[in-house]
């Protein structure tokens, strides 16, 4: 529009304008009419039909299907053609740009013409979004079906019309490898609520495999479902699976059964769908399934993972299996192969079975066809195929999120890691289930339980991170994060809280416990253990405070310093001031107490107090324990007795007195060892024991 | 003796100028859609009255919101019609803020001089659509909580600053006691404050300038 345009523009209104009305009353009583006719319609409205109250708000109530008011719905609409990564379209992108244009609509249209039909382009859109966004909020109002009809006839599509269409439309996009199980479960895509509280453990995984294999799940329909409910075929084992899949009229249980055969009624690819719906492709039950019998609850781990995926790709070698023509007799061996080839002969071979075998091989019977090959295979041991060949069995599917959650599981939840540094850290003071107890650090007082539903209900997250990473030192608490001198970093303070917080679902103590709230004396080196080693170790080395023991501590503190030191903390370090918690009494006895300790020179770390006591009481029973069912008569290592721990193994000697760092031994069970695996196989010894042993071997591995 | 004081009152405040720049000024010939953004605006001050007298018994609280909006139902004399005008009324302004948009665009009304009109107007209907997302929440019922949850938790997958923006809105990672305060002090100080100075530029504007006549179609060659 130029500026001949505007003036003459100008004039025509000013023409207009004289030829048109007063304001008042003419225009005015238009509007009035208008209001009045608005303000009729609206008390109509509010007298006819009301009001509309729901039920007042329930955040655990995740059955709900959330509709947001009226005029969003077709935002909401819009969000269903952009599943996944492409969201952002729809919910910034596109609203974005449209308040945009809407905005600098008339530097955009800058026509002197002002009638719609003289600006056909701008006209034409308006009209088009306007029916566009009826039409989505129509859509919206129709996708939602009534609850009563949703999916009749099929439970699982009727599953996931009540709880999953509403917002995902009627198919979802999931990337490879995504864990759906967990997602499921415990909501953690933006603004989904966690299902694990409405739906059960099989009706998630029914769900995954309905997302993943919506096909699959037709196929159930056609095929299986005259005989079996999906709920029970769902996450059982994919070799029984796959074997009813492939063997068709020669599967046994299917044997007297009217069914076609498989392989012709249903293609390769078909297969594979409905393998996905069946077994939904979920690592950790995929994981407890096919894997806890022989590794228990998740198995050390700490290669590549494409070393992971060939391993259970390809089954395995992974294993040596003893010779057992060497412990067995030759009946015994019978029995085993015979046992092996027809496992419901209940005889002699499965005792054996369960004595020798069942260690490695759980309860999932090798199984042979052939007598003598079976006897041979027993009776020669070595690399046998002890773990199935994955790769045949697991669709691509599942076998991503198998690898992906035992990787996972190898490196341990945040939950596990929280639990340990709780039992490490925390239960000194706070118990073992955070139930509280009698303050170490001031006489009368009890440290109330952090575990009850009303503690943990009342501070969220950040309040006990702060707390455990800051400490009380009004009451006697250090702090714990690296921030503020303390021994943890913000990861681990992360998962200690997350820890703490499993116990809301289900509180371990939900009243104070009775306490003895009489008075308790510690004696000096009790008090020492319980607050002091917290920072300066249990033998006043120094960890995170400085060595006690050290020479130049003592002569850089005289001991009136040090009783200050304890009595007013010591500024800019996490050593906080204990006056006002202890008596003075009991300080000077733990300044006593320090002064006592043993010097010894800087650096130098004094021999540690053995944590065993004898080899037959200490050391033995872990052998006996973790590594005799297998190093027992088996070959290799022997762990059996004194004499045999020190002089078998295939590369004896497998203990070398006071060297910790080259006895294979102590290189295994810590899991450094240049070659083979980690022992035990299924999982780390706890701590504790291997500190027996590793103390054991330092002490230079006595006979006593 | 009306007409003194009045006379004596104009000597001094002067309204009786305003009066004819306001009521007695010349409007181009319209018809009735020209009425829509007086209907707005009388939404507004609808909204306006029965929001005011709404706070005075609504709690924003979890514990008492639902409470007291069930009070206001069930108790309050005329509280149903005032309740009812304000929700019911929510809607009316959505609907009307739209039309009137709309009937400016084809009308080709936010054309030179009135650019600045239309910006206000823009910001006023961004205005409008967040008294309606914030007070959704207010009544503390189900589909308050849940359409406020899935609401909210739209605005956080923004790419870089989603995460920022959802814990913005809501005051913390979850839905809670916090959000419920932050979404009420919106509702009825933020928005209300943004609404009238923005309103009144709007409005001083439409009176300055003066409303658009009707557009004839050009004869075109």
């Amino acid at each position: 529009m130029n500026k001949q345009e505007q003036k003459e523009y100008l004039e025509q209104y000013k023409r207009d304008k004289e030829k048109g009305v007063p304001f008042y009353p003419d225009i005015l009583f238009k509007d009035a009419v208008i209001s009045l006719v608005i303000f009729l319609a609206l008390a109509a409205l509010a007298y006819f039909i009301g009001t509309p109250l729901e039920e007042r708000a329930n955040p655990s109530d995740t059955s709900y299907t959330p509709k947001p008011e009226w005029y969003f719905l077709f935002l909401f609409q819009l969000l269903k053609y952009f599943p996944g990564e492409l969201e952002v379209l729809a919910v910034v992108a596109i609203p974005t740009l449209a308040i945009i244009l809407l905005f600098f609509l008339p530097f955009l249209d800058r026509n002197s013409k002002r009638h719609p039909l003289s600006r056909p382009w701008v006209t034409v859109l308006v009209l088009g979004s306007v029916v566009g966004v009826l039409f989505l909020t129509v859509q919206s109002i129709r996708e939602t079906p009534p609850p009563s009809e949703a999916g009749q006839g099929d439970p699982v599509a009727a599953l996931y019309t009540e709880n999953c269409a509403v917002c995902h439309g009627g198919t979802i996009l999931v990337p490879e490898g995504t864990n759906l199980h967990d997602i499921i479960a415990q909501g953690t895509h933006e603004g989904m609520p966690a299902w694990s509280g409405d739906l059960t453990s099989d009706e998630i995984d029914a769900l995954a495999g309905f997302v993943l294999s919506p096909g699959g799940n037709a196929l159930f329909k056609e095929f299986c479902s005259a005989c079996h409910e999906s709920s029970e075929l769902v996450a059982s084992d994919p070799i029984e699976l796959k074997m009813a899949l492939d063997e068709g009229l020669a599967y046994a249980p299917h044997a007297d059964v009217n069914i076609p055969e498989w392989s012709d009624a249903i293609s390769q690819q078909e297969r594979t769908a409905l393998l996905n719906f069946l077994v939904a492709p979920d690592g950790q039950r995929l994981f407890a399934t096919n894997c806890a019998q022989c590794h228990g609850r998740s198995v050390s781990f700490a290669g590549e993972e494409a070393e992971l995926r060939l391993l259970i790709n390809q089954g395995g070698l992974h294993l040596e299996m003893p010779p057992w023509r060497e412990t067995l007799s030759n009946d015994q061996l019978d029995a085993l192969a015979g046992y092996v080839t027809n496992p419901s002969d209940t005889g002699d071979g499965l005792e054996l079975f369960t004595q020798y075998c069942a260690s490695c091989h759980g309860d999932r019977i090798p199984t042979m066809d052939d007598f003598d090959q079976a006897r041979e295979i027993i009776a020669s041991g070595g690399a046998h195929e002890t773990m199935p060949v994955w790769g045949e069995v697991l669709t691509a599917e599942q076998f991503d999120a198998l690898v992906s959650y035992t990787l996972e599981a190898a490196q341990g939840t945040p939950l596990e890691v929280g639990q340990e540094l709780f039992a490490q850290n925390c239960t000194i003071c706070h118990g073992d289930f955070g139930e509280g107890g009698p303050n170490p650090a001031r006489p009368d007082d009890i440290i109330a339980p952090i575990s009850t539903s009303e503690y943990l209900k009342t501070r969220d997250d950040h309040t006990l991170f702060q707390i455990t990473a800051q400490g009380q030192p009004n009451f006697g608490m250090s702090p714990f994060g690296s921030a503020y001198g303390g021994p943890l970093d913000d990861d681990q303070v992360t998962a200690l809280v997350a820890f703490i917080r499993s116990w809301e679902a289900d509180p371990p103590v939900d009243l104070p416990p009775e306490v003895n709230t009489s008075s308790i004396s510690l004696s000096s080196d009790e008090v020492y253990e319980q607050l002091c080693a917290q920072c300066h170790g249990p033998d006043g080395l120094g960890d995170v405070g400085p060595s006690l023991r050290d020479p130049g501590f003592r002569t850089n503190n005289t001991p009136q310093e040090i009783f200050e030191t304890i009595s007013n903390g010591h500024e800019a370090t996490p050593m906080i001031s204990w006056g006002d918690l202890l008596s003075a009494d009991t300080i000077q006895d733990l300044t006593d107490f320090i002064l006592a300790l043993e010097i010894t020179e800087a650096g130098v770390i004094p021999q540690p107090t053995p944590g065993f006591a004898s080899f037959a009481e200490d050391v033995m029973p872990i052998f006996e324990a973790k590594c005799v069912p297998c190093h027992g008569s088996m070959g290799g290592w022997d762990g059996t007795t004194y004499d045999a721990v020190m002089t078998t193994g295939d590369n004896a000697p497998t203990v070398i007195p006071n060297d910790v760092e080259n006895s294979i031994l102590a290189q295994k069970i810590i899991g450094e060892q240049t070659y083979g695996a980690i022992m035990p196989p299924a999982g780390k010894m706890t701590n504790a024991e291997i500190q027996i042993i590793l103390d054991w071997i330092a002490a230079g591995a006595p006979d006593n | 003796m009306v007409l003194k004081i009045a006379n004596w009152l104009d000597e001094r405040v002067g309204w009786s100028g305003v009066w004819e720049a306001i009521f007695l000024r010349k409007i181009p010939k319209v018809n009735w859609f020209y009425t829509l953004g007086s209907a707005t605006l009388f939404t507004a001050v609808n909204q306006a009255v029965t929001g005011i007298l709404l706070t005075l018994y609504y709690v924003p609280t979890p514990d008492h919101a639902y409470d007291s909006v069930q009070y206001i139902t069930t108790q309050i004399p005329m509280g149903w019609l005032i309740r009812g005008l304000h929700h019911w009324g929510a809607s009316a302004m959505v609907v009307l803020t739209v039309l009137h948009m709309l009937r400016v665009i084809l009308l080709g009304a936010y054309k030179y001089p009135r650019e600045v009109t239309w910006f206000t107007g823009v910001f006023l209907l961004l205005i409008v659509v967040g008294f309606g997302f914030t007070g959704y929440l207010l009544p503390w019922d189900q589909k308050a909580y849940w359409g406020s949850a899935v609401g909210s938790s739209i605005a956080g997958a923004a790419p870089v600053i989603g995460e920022w923006v959802l814990r913005v809105v809501r005051g913390g990672s979850d839905l809670s006691a916090v959000t419920l305060a932050r979404f009420y002090g919106v509702h009825v100080w933020v928005l209300p404050a943004s609404l009238i100075l923005l309103l009144g530029i709007h409005m001083y504007l439409v009176i300055k300038i003066g409303i658009s006549a009707v557009p004839q179609r050009e004869d075109e060659a």
